[in-house]
Formats: structure tokens, C-alpha cells, sequence
């Protein structure tokens, strides 16, 4: 097909094929769409976005492979001794790319169930209802939409003093793609990103150092949540510095600018992890009657609509960058653009971070509940009293749980511990159920396990008559 | 000094009202008998004007409450006193945005992917209605506004039970059927409309829903000739007697009536007790701005066809201008329906509870008959007889309606009667 041929028609068009995209396209062909879905990765390896391809997935795989060498040499106290173990990146290159293969043909088997289209190709929008797909080949298409999806997704920031070459200076996604642990790493940016990856290479042995220009890392998280995760990767030897800028390379080393001047950090590899970009330049939007903020992030009303026959879903709108937070909206947008009643409207998206401990959060924290003028109070269970977390010899870590007393609800969890990533579900149920902390309570939670902690947290804030105590005077 | 009006007993046994229409509104300044508000009881709209004159100082209720007798209706003050507040304050309710349902972004220099919220945003959590997803998602599909309801669950939350009220069926968008084009661009379709069901409507619903759940209607339908009753009718105007065929046609109902008197009964099913009336007391059906309303010709088979027709016209005009009063409204003991004038030729009338037998007169056509071998063309008409099964066999019916054909073909029947 050459540019000024017929256009084809296509009732609805989905651009990006990750967790926004492919959800938005089932849903709409479940709802008897016939569902058009261009993604620009190539057929192999192209389905299921950065999440699932160069991101959340590889990173979880690496972690897990991680966790389990740190366990072979620090378990000796439990009576595990093992040794010779040591850690083959390229060999887990090999089981990361079966997971990714997997997982990519469980997306291709979900689209072809729901015959939708699939084509490779770049998409930029020409009119309110017309885009031009260009091939890898060089041939171009026009497609007349009657109704389009924006999934397209972000990218990672670049630094300009650091430019990303594949080799010394790599992404998170060129990091999660090494294969052989380097002796030493730089990464620039305290993020969650950062701090997973870090914490990652420095159970496997590399030198670790993050970088991070504010004074403290995960700022929106509670700095109580962040602590025990401080206290490990210093028992990790990650060197941390903070309020420090990384302003270019010399040599061998990162130069970098904090408090005490400038300073060169050694590092093999240096990876920028500093923030994500929306993908929303080049696609042609404004062509269409969309508009974009000045973070290029598409606006778009309850129902993720940016025009009456365009909705955007995902990093490219506002909120947090997160894969869940994207297939949520995927859904709602699918049937906005049906006809059907449907709005964007959670009370609570948990975030989750995935470092040792992990950190899981839904919901208010107790300062923004007091900020909100609710009548907030709050209470922990920790990891310190509860046998489980004693067994995994983890006992740095609690559940808090904050509480409207006026209207006598759950509005927020948050949880530092392992495994705090599955068991924030839990808290994300009683936040949108509108739970009591006595709904809470009154839930058997099984034992032993880490669940316990939000079990005692509810029941130091169920409010119940005082019970008379001692003799009669 | 402020006077407090209580809602007044409007009739014999009605201890509630519906509010259909406020005629003041707060800070007017009215004098006594002006007209503060109409309700409805079971039977009628009534008008209550104001007790006093003054200031209004407060009103109680929306259109559509339903007040208890004995309730503070409305509060007048000294002609120039101002109202102090409302009688019903209304929630302030913050203002949802959809900004609120997503949080912004916040841009510091280590970049966005360091700041997943953990939250929407604070108003999110704190403005909204208390509601699980499914809740909301419900009442959404419903098009109903949750900020409007009072949950019923532990602290006002808000259940299913309480949007899952029968669905108005206007008020959703259909939903999008597998295979079908997405609506077209251009032709904007009129937009769908939720009426709620109020006054008369919701008492017709009541109404007509008990008496087909509870009476097992027999229904005897006849065709009849009505050339002799439209050449007396012709022969009365002649004489200076303006009257309607419908006028005869009632007056007939109800002289039949007295010959058989057990179509002029009522059923009280709990007792197991058949009162058969020794006066016919005529409802007329009549079609009003607000509904299907049914007041009473009382006495009709002590009255002449002239004076049951003029009723008829009176009855007729009150009812347009919502000008009944619960005492025309009740106490009829047998039902005609004249359909026929709105066009219609054949209707099965409901009977309404309280009644055994309702009457309907369909539309008079020049048909094709039968008659001495010959086909005539003839002024024809569909009588519909409805009778309550547990109070009347079809034999018993099928006396009455024989007897009102015979006075219709026949009119010099009705001569019988004259006394």
C-alpha cells in the first residue's frame, strides 16, 4: 500500500498493544466492535508494551533471581548452606525471554480470540478521523477510523549530559537486558525504578551507588514507609547520595555535584532511570481536536474521552504511570466509546515498589486525610510481632492503617514488608468497599501470616464500649 | 408573631397527601385563601389555600414528599417578617470534578516515574458518596445521581438494594449490540426522558396493578344497534333536550343496573362478603391533564338522561381544570367507560377495586348488519362488559348486558321506568 491510495475503513482503531491497548481492544470487541490494533514493535516480541516486554515483567524476574542468590548466602542461620552458588545473567536472559514469550502469547491468544487486527507500524493522526500507519518497510497506510484509543504509552526520560549509548550508559531497560552482573553500577534517579534495579544488582554483587538530586527517595511515599528500605540497602552497601546531581561522564567514572563538590563515582554502567516521558510526539494529535498539556499528557474528561470519538488511556494521560492504572481505563474508555455508562472513578490505584522490603501503598496517607479535613487516625501492625514475618526472618516492616472516624471507614493501607506488593490488594478492597475498621476485624485473617498485620491494625482502631474492669466502687 | 398550618384531614380517612405543586414560594406575601399548595390523596387533587395572610416563611417538602396529616405544611410570619432559612436544608455537597478522580502529576527533577500517587487525590476520597465499585457502577447504568440517595447501609452506606429500584426504562442509553455501527455523526436523536411517577400516575399504577393482580376478569362482549336511540335522541333535541348518546347510554347502564342489581356490588375479599348497593352511583371514566380519573354521578338511576348528561359536562370541565374534589372522586358503586370518543372500537375496561363490573362503549361506526336476510348498513357499536368472576358467573353478567342491548336497540324500554 502507497500513501494516497483508498483509505480503509476501521470501526475502531487501538494505537499501542501494552496493558492499555490490548484490554481496550478485547473489551471493545466484546462489545462487537471490529477492533484494529497497530503497534509499532514488530510482531515478534511486539505485544504486551514495555510493561510486559522491557519492564515491570523482566524486572520482577530479575529481582526474584536476586532474592534467591541473597538467600543462599544469608540463610546460613536457618541451616541452609550452600555453596558454589553463583549467578549466570546470561543464562537468566534465556528464562527471561521464555516469560516474555509466554506472556506474549497469552496477549496475541486474548486479541485473536477477540479477531482483532494486529499491525506493526507507526500511527500519526492526519484528521479527526483519519491516521496514516508507515510500515517498516517504508509503505504507509491510510486508515479512516470511526473511533480511535491512544495507548501509546511513555519512555524513558534522557539526561542531555548523559546520552544513552546502549553500551556505558544504559535505561532500565538496557540494564535489565545485561548479561553479566558489572562490578560496579551508577544509576542516576532514587525512583522506584532506580532503587528496584539497585537493589537488584547489589544482591548479585555489583558495587551499587544511586544518585538522586532531592534529599530523599520515593518522595511520595511517607518517609516511615521508605525507612526500613533505607536501613537495607545500606546493609546491601548501596551508596546513597542524595541532593547530588549527575552532570557527565569522565573516563571510567560519573562526574557528579553534591554538597562537597564534584566528585567522580567508578562505574562500568551507568543507568539513567530518572523519569518517564509520554510517547504522544509525532502521533498528530492536536490534527484531531485533542489536546495536550505541557508534559504532552493528553486531557481527557471521566470517561478518558479527548474527543467525542477519541479516548486515551494510560502514561499519555494524567495520574501515575502504572500498567493497572492503564488497563483500568482501558476498560472504561471501551465502552465510553460504546455507548455505555461508564467513568474512570477509583477511590484508591495502589502503588507498589518492589525493593527489599517492598513498599505497597493505597489510599490517604494520615497527612493528606488530616489536609483533606477528615477526622483521621491511624494505627500499625508490625512485622516485629508477627510469626510469620519472624520465620521469613524479616521483622523490619508494618501495615498502617488510616481511618475516617466520621464516617468510620478505611481510607488508606500502607505497608512496608515482604510480600507487601500482594498483600496491598487487600487493603485496596476495604478502601473501595468502603470498609469498616470493624469490617476489617471481623474478618478472619488466616495465621500464621503476613496478612495479620492489617488484621491488627483494624483492631486497634474498632471502637468499642469500654469494658468495666476491677471491684464494685 | 408566626403561624404554624398543619396539612388538614383533606377527607374522610386519608392520613397522608402527596405535595404535587407548591402555588407560593418562601418570602411571598399572600392573603387568606389564596392558593399555598395542591395535594393528592387517594382520591382527588385538592387545592389547600393559605389559613392566614403573611409572609411564607418556610414550606415543608419537595413535590412529590408525601406528608403525614398533622405535619407542619408551612410556616407564615407578619406581612414583611423574612424567612429566616429553610425548612429543608440541603446538603452542601462539594463539587465533584472529574479532575479529582485522577491525581495531578507532580514534576520533580528526578523525574515522574518517582511519584506513583498512591491515591486519586484527596477530594476523591472524601467528597464521594459512600459506595463500592459495583454500586457505583450500578447506579451509573442507571443514570442515578448517588450524592441524591441516602444509603441504608451501617453509617449511610450506600448498598445495592438502594439504586437497585426498578430501572425507569428511558433512562438508560441501550447498550451497544454486538455487531452494530456506532451511533452516526450528524443526526443528533431526541433526547430519552425520565418522567417520575407522581399524583394521579402513581395512583392509576397502584391502582390498576391491584385489580389486575387481584380480580379475574370475565369480559362479554356484544355488538348494538343504536339507529333507535340515535332517532330518540334526534326526537329529545327536537323537544328542546340537548343531550349526548352517551349520556343515554349511562342512563341506561344504570336503570339496568336497578334491574339487576348485582353488577351494582362490591367484593370484600377478607370478609368474604358481597354488599349489593340499593343506589347506583355512576363512575364515569374521564380522561384529565394528570390521568384517568373516574368521579361520580350519584343517585343515576334516580336521574333523568338530561341531568346525568349535564353531570357528565360538569364532571367533565372540573377534571380539566383539576377542580375535582375528593368527594366527587368517591363512593361510585359501578363504572362506564366511553373509549369510543377517543377513537377507540373494542377495549376490555379494567375494574376498579371497590366494583364488580366496569362498562365500556366503543366508537359508533356505520358497519354492514344482517337483518330479515338483507345487509343493511346500520350505526353500530362494541359494548365491552368487564365483570369481577368471584362476585358475578358470566349468566349473571350476560342479564345485565342483555338488558342494556335491549334498552339501546329499544329505547322505549326506558318508558318502563317512569314513575
Amino acid at each position: 500500500m502507497v500513501v494516497g491510495e483508498v483509505p480503509e475503513p476501521v470501526d475502531l482503531l487501538v494505537v499501542g498493544a501494552g496493558p492499555g491497548g490490548y484490554v481496550a481492544a478485547a473489551r471493545a470487541a466484546e462489545l462487537g466492535r471490529e477492533v484494529v490494533v497497530v503497534d509499532r514493535e514488530g510482531i515478534e516480541g511486539g505485544l504486551g508494551g514495555a510493561c510486559l516486554r522491557v519492564g515491570c515483567i523482566p524486572s520482577k524476574a530479575l529481582i526474584e533471581l536476586a532474592h534467591a542468590y541473597e538467600t543462599t548466602r544469608d540463610a546460613g542461620r536457618a541451616g541452609l548452606r550452600v555453596s558454589g552458588a553463583e549467578v549466570d545473567l546470561g543464562a537468566f536472559q534465556d528464562w527471561r525471554g521464555e516469560i516474555v514469550t509466554k506472556l506474549e502469547g497469552g496477549v496475541g491468544g486474548l486479541l485473536r480470540r477477540h479477531r482483532v487486527r494486529y499491525l506493526v507500524g507507526e500511527v500519526s493522526f492526519s484528521r479527526p478521523d483519519r491516521a496514516v500507519v508507515a510500515f517498516v518497510d517504508g509503505n504507509s497506510s491510510f486508515l479512516e477510523f470511526k473511533q480511535a484509543i491512544v495507548a501509546t504509552g511513555s519512555r524513558p526520560l534522557e539526561l542531555s549530559a548523559l546520552p544513552v549509548d546502549g553500551e556505558r550508559v544504559l535505561t532500565a531497560t538496557g540494564a535489565l537486558a545485561l548479561t553479566a552482573v558489572p562490578p560496579a553500577m551508577a544509576i542516576v534517579g532514587g525512583g522506584y525504578i532506580g532503587l528496584e534495579i539497585g537493589t537488584a544488582f547489589a544482591k548479585l554483587g555489583a558495587k551499587v551507588t544511586i544518585v538522586e538530586a532531592l534529599d530523599q527517595v520515593l518522595p511520595t511515599f511517607a518517609p516511615s514507609l521508605v525507612r526500613p528500605v533505607l536501613r537495607s540497602l545500606e546493609n546491601l552497601g548501596v551508596d546513597l547520595r542524595l541532593g547530588t546531581l549527575a552532570t557527565g561522564l569522565d573516563g571510567d567514572a560519573l562526574v557528579v555535584t553534591g554538597a562537597d563538590g564534584e566528585e567522580r563515582i567508578e562505574a562500568e554502567k551507568i543507568v539513567i532511570a530518572v523519569g518517564r516521558t509520554p510517547n504522544t510526539d509525532g502521533l498528530g494529535l492536536q490534527t484531531t481536536g485533542a489536546r495536550l498539556d505541557d508534559k504532552g499528557l493528553v486531557e481527557v474528561d471521566e470517561r478518558r474521552l479527548a474527543t467525542p470519538d477519541i479516548a486515551a488511556i494510560g502514561d499519555v494521560t494524567a495520574g501515575p504511570a502504572l500498567a493497572h492504572k492503564a488497563s483500568a481505563e482501558a476498560i472504561v474508555a471501551a465502552e465510553a466509546l460504546c455507548g455505555l455508562p461508564s467513568a474512570f472513578e477509583p477511590l484508591a490505584i495502589p502503588a507498589v515498589v518492589f525493593t527489599d522490603p517492598e513498599i505497597a501503598s493505597v489510599g490517604m496517607t494520615l497527612e493528606e486525610a488530616k489536609k483533606a479535613g477528615l477526622d483521621a487516625v491511624q494505627a500499625k501492625g508490625t512485622l516485629a510481632s508477627n510469626g510469620r514475618a519472624a520465620t521469613l526472618d524479616a521483622d523490619d516492616g508494618f501495615t498502617q492503617v488510616v481511618v475516617d472516624r466520621a464516617a468510620d471507614r478505611v481510607v488508606g493501607v500502607h505497608m512496608v514488608g515482604p510480600h507487601a506488593s500482594e498483600l496491598i490488594a487487600a487493603g485496596a478492597l476495604a478502601t473501595e468497599m468502603i470498609a469498616s475498621p470493624a469490617d476489617v476485624f471481623g474478618t478472619i485473617h488466616p495465621h500464621p501470616t503476613l496478612s495479620e498485620g492489617l488484621h491488627a491494625a483494624a483492631e486497634q482502631l474498632v471502637e468499642r464500649a469500654p469494658v468495666a474492669v476491677g471491684g464494685d466502687s | 408573631m408566626a403561624t404554624e398550618f398543619k396539612l388538614p384531614d383533606v377527607g374522610e380517612g386519608i392520613d397522608a397527601a402527596e405535595l404535587i405543586e407548591w402555588r407560593v414560594a418562601l418570602g411571598d406575601e399572600v392573603v387568606e385563601g389564596q392558593p399555598l399548595v395542591d395535594v393528592q390523596t387517594d382520591k382527588a387533587i385538592v387545592e389547600i389555600p393559605c389559613p392566614v395572610a403573611g409572609t411564607v416563611l418556610s414550606l415543608a417538602g419537595e413535590e412529590g414528599d408525601r406528608i403525614a396529616v398533622g405535619t407542619v405544611l408551612a410556616v407564615f410570619g407578619q406581612a414583611g417578617e423574612e424567612p429566616s432559612a429553610p425548612a429543608t436544608p440541603t446538603a452542601a455537597d462539594a463539587p465533584e470534578t472529574a479532575a479529582a478522580a485522577t491525581a495531578s502529576r507532580t514534576d520533580a527533577p528526578a523525574g515522574r516515574e518517582q511519584e506513583p500517587p498512591a491515591a486519586p487525590s484527596p477530594e476523591a476520597t472524601t467528597s464521594r458518596p459512600l459506595a463500592s465499585p459495583a454500586v457505583r457502577r450500578l447506579a451509573r447504568e442507571r443514570g442515578t445521581d448517588l450524592r441524591e440517595i441516602v444509603g441504608s447501609g451501617p453509617g449511610g452506606r450506600i448498598l445495592r438494594e438502594d439504586v437497585d429500584v426498578p430501572a425507569a426504562p428511558t433512562g438508560d442509553r441501550p447498550p451497544f449490540a454486538a455487531g452494530a455501527t456506532p451511533p452516526s455523526r450528524g443526526v443528533a436523536p431526541r433526547e430519552d426522558e425520565v418522567v417520575p411517577m407522581r399524583g394521579t400516575r402513581r395512583l392509576i399504577a397502584r391502582n390498576m396493578a391491584d385489580a389486575w393482580r387481584t380480580i379475574p376478569h370475565i369480559i362479554d362482549f356484544r355488538e348494538v344497534d343504536l339507529s333507535k336511540l340515535i332517532a330518540a335522541r334526534r326526537a329529545l333535541r327536537e323537544h328542546g333536550a340537548e343531550l349526548s348518546t352517551f349520556a343515554l347510554l349511562a342512563k341506561i347502564a344504570a336503570t339496568a343496573a336497578i334491574r339487576h342489581p348485582q353488577v351494582n356490588a362490591s367484593l370484600d375479599a377478607e370478609r368474604e362478603e358481597i354488599t349489593v348497593y340499593g343506589a347506583v352511583h355512576l363512575a364515569v371514566a374521564i380522561a384529565a391533564p394528570s390521568g384517568l380519573v373516574t368521579p361520580v354521578i350519584r343517585d343515576a338511576d334516580r336521574k333523568s338522561a338530561v341531568e346525568i348528561g349535564a353531570e357528565i359536562a360538569a364532571l367533565s370541565e372540573a377534571a380539566g381544570s383539576r377542580s375535582l374534589t375528593v368527594e366527587q372522586l368517591r363512593g361510585g358503586t359501578l363504572t362506564v367507560n366511553n373509549y369510543g370518543a377517543l377513537g377507540s372500537t373494542f377495549s376490555t375496561p379494567i375494574i376498579p377495586p371497590g366494583q364488580v363490573v366496569n362498562l365500556g362503549f366503543g366508537k359508533v361506526e356505520e358497519r354492514p348488519k344482517a337483518e330479515d336476510g338483507e345487509v343493511v348498513v346500520r350505526p353500530l357499536q362494541w359494548l365491552t362488559c368487564s365483570g369481577d368472576h368471584r362476585a358475578l358467573d358470566g349468566e349473571h353478567l350476560g342479564a345485565y348486558v342483555n338488558e342494556v342491548v335491549a334498552m339501546i336497540e329499544q329505547p322505549s324500554l326506558l318508558l318502563a321506568d317512569l314513575t
